[in-house]
């Protein structure tokens, strides 16, 4: 019986053993970047993103792409959260599989980071250039100082080629052209490892000779000083002195390679220019808003008010980058990300025009899977339980106006 | 053979084991030094040493010696009080760029594509050879500090200078004058670590003009020397054996 217990219990090990080492080998490849995991009301009270366009789904190794859109900066920035005064445009992809060869706002190059108001529109544009084969999630991005990166909407793009052919040449002010791919990666090896044959030289020197055990034993005895002899003195010096002669001679000669060199560039940019939008000549008042739970739908009652000349209906209402659409007023043409579009997600309970001067109350719902899928039903979690987004109205013509919307959120659970 | 018999019968075969186990707690010290040593600085130094977009003139020469500081006292500590081996601090760098270059070739490049030439580590070899090299020429900690510990902040950013001067020469990029290693920053998209992060010169230290390294090096020297007595004490508490020793 003892036999069998003991193996049984070296079998369980045994088998214990094969499922950990399994398990360290399954690598499944993580491609997310936490998006989901963003508070809800960081995506729906703080950047809106829209009209965003991603030039291209497929990109050669070294062929270019852009991102281009807008982005609203929400008047009613959660206080939880510093405003957006020292900002940074990013991308959000999971390391550098693109790189950024540029990136704009409102036609200005920033490189640095930059200072936003509240309540403005800016337009902004990104270009990457393919390095790294793969399938990539490609985000929107703007980090915020005292707020952490605020992620935008995603789309899969796919770089084919090979990473080995990538270059990034660059042109210096001193004339050389250079590959920034590889570009001092020699002199980085050459001197990380003279440094270390110097340094592994040094402990050669002592290793040559007894070291733990009968040193301690003299070290004990109080003969310590007669472990060390005039020749390491001598050794010892020679290393001090060869030191610091080596870094003299390696200084001087780097300045005069690179007699011109610069401090690193950081900085804040002011007064980037904002895109006027016309003012909307539509109010929208919100009466209530829930959000019931089982249903993943957003309910709001709205007032709307056309206080323009040319009857509007609504079209789509856009919240954390979710696009809930009202198909019979506005379709999507931009090959927006499936996962975040709701073609058929907004029904408004009386969705006729609305005539210049005409004033109408209706119950407009917003419902789809996002809501679960993109974790925005954990707002009822938040410590400041509001939604906002962005209204779309329609005229006719096909004229588009933006009214933002801000209100507190009832959860019910019936 | 009885517990008071000697277990070696010979000189040659005393000498023999010594050597051996000279060599064991060699490898182990080396080992348990780069782990502990690495995790330190990746905690205390991070950023300032992965990204050449981040070795500015003022705070990388001022955050990266001071807390790198910390291991080579207290391994001299252990290693000359006990033994009177004078090679703490080079045996902790070695251990110290090992495991950064491990780090920064299979992580940073290998997983996450970073070019080496933008994430390689910073260069902590001159430092450690002069403060071992004090150490055995006085034979006294305080003076191992002050001088070993000036000599340590002062080092360090000429010793790192043949390294990233090739990526300080400036370059017109769109309208914008920037650093190459400004430009690596730019190109190679890290979510996390926005370009913010990096506006450190502010401040008085301005009124120096351009040489804000010597003076941010001669800060960060003063400040070694205070951490190297700390951890000077802490490595020979460390070594203490009368934690073991039978009542």
């Amino acid at each position: 019986m003892k036999i069998l217990k003991d193996k049984v219990a070296k079998l369980s090990f045994v088998a214990l053993l094969i499922t950990m080492t399994a398990a360290m080998f399954y690598t499944p490849t993580a491609s997310a970047h936490g998006e989901k995991s963003q508070a809800a009301f960081m995506r729906m009270r703080t950047i809106h993103w829209f009209d965003l366009n991603w030039s291209k789904e497929e990109v050669p190794v070294n062929d270019t792409m852009t991102i281009s859109g807008k982005f609203f900066v929400f008047s009613g920035w959660p206080e939880t959260v510093d405003k957006p005064e020292i900002s940074f445009l990013n991308i959000g992809i999971p390391g550098p599989v693109f790189i950024r060869a540029g990136s704009w706002i409102g036609g200005q190059l920033v490189p640095r980071s930059v200072s936003l108001e509240l309540g403005e529109t800016y337009e902004f544009k990104v270009l990457l250039k393919a390095r790294r084969p793969g399938d990539w999630h490609v985000h929107t991005m703007l980090n915020v100082k005292g707020g952490g990166p605020i992620i935008g909407p995603g789309k899969w793009v796919t770089v084919t080629g090979s990473m080995g052919s990538f270059v990034n040449p660059v042109t210096t002010l001193t004339g050389e052209t250079i590959d920034l791919e590889t570009y001092n990666l020699s002199n980085t090896y050459f001197w990380h490892a003279a440094w270390y044959a110097v340094g592994l030289l040094w402990i050669a020197y002592w290793a040559r000779k007894p070291l733990f055990i009968p040193r301690s034993i003299a070290v004990e005895a109080g003969k310590a000083d007669t472990l060390i002899t005039p020749a390491d003195r001598k050794v010892t010096l020679a290393f001090a002195v060869g030191t610091i002669a080596i870094i003299a001679v390696s200084m001087a000669s780097t300045n005069e390679k690179f007699p011109i060199t610069t401090p690193l560039q950081a900085g804040l940019l002011r007064g980037i220019k904002s895109i006027q939008l016309p003012v909307p000549t539509v109010a929208v008042k919100v009466e209530d808003a829930t959000y019931r739970v089982p249903g993943r739908a957003m309910q709001m009652t709205l007032t709307i008010t056309n206080n323009g000349d040319s009857p509007v209906r609504l079209g789509e209402f856009n919240t954390a980058g979710v696009r809930f659409l009202d198909p019979a007023v506005a379709q999507d043409e931009t090959g927006y990300p499936d996962d975040l579009l709701a073609e058929e997600g907004l029904t408004v309970s009386d969705n006729s025009a609305i005539a210049p001067g005409q004033s109408r109350t209706v119950q407009v719902t917003a419902s789809d899977a996002a809501w679960e899928v993109y974790r925005l039903a954990d707002l009822i979690y938040d410590p400041d339980s509001r939604f906002a987004g962005l209204l779309f109205f329609y005229d006719a013509a096909g004229n588009r106006q933006l009214v933002t919307i801000d209100a507190p959120l009832i959860p019910t659970f019936i | 053979m009885s517990a008071s018999q000697s277990a070696v019968r010979s000189r040659a075969e005393a000498v023999k084991v010594s050597r051996t186990f000279d060599w064991l707690i060699l490898f182990t010290l080396f080992f348990v030094v780069l782990g502990g040593y690495h995790i330190h600085y990746m905690l205390t130094g991070g950023d300032w040493d992965f990204w050449t977009d981040w070795k500015d003139r003022r705070l990388w020469v001022t955050v990266a010696p001071i807390v790198s500081i910390t291991f080579p006292a207290a391994v001299q500590a252990c290693l000359w009080w006990r033994y009177r081996l004078p090679f703490g601090a080079v045996v902790c760098i070695l251990g110290l760029l090992l495991g950064e270059w491990i780090n920064r070739y299979l992580n940073f490049w290998g997983w996450t594509y970073f070019p080496v030439n933008f994430c390689f580590p910073s260069n902590l070899m001159p430092g450690a050879i002069v403060l071992d090299a004090v150490l055995l020429l006085t034979g006294s900690m305080t003076v191992t500090a002050v001088i070993g510990g000036m000599a340590w902040g002062l080092l360090f950013y000429p010793g790192n200078w043949p390294i990233i001067a090739p990526l300080h020469v400036p370059v017109e990029y769109n309208g914008m004058m920037m650093t190459l290693a400004d430009l690596q920053g730019y190109h190679y998209v890290r979510t996390g670590t926005p370009e913010y992060i990096r506006m450190v010169e502010k401040g008085t230290l301005r009124t120096f003009g351009k040489d804000v390294a010597p003076v941010s090096a001669f800060f960060s020297a003063f400040v070694s020397i205070l951490i190297y007595f700390l951890w000077h004490f802490f490595g020979q508490w460390f070594a203490s054996t009368k934690f073991v020793e039978a009542a």
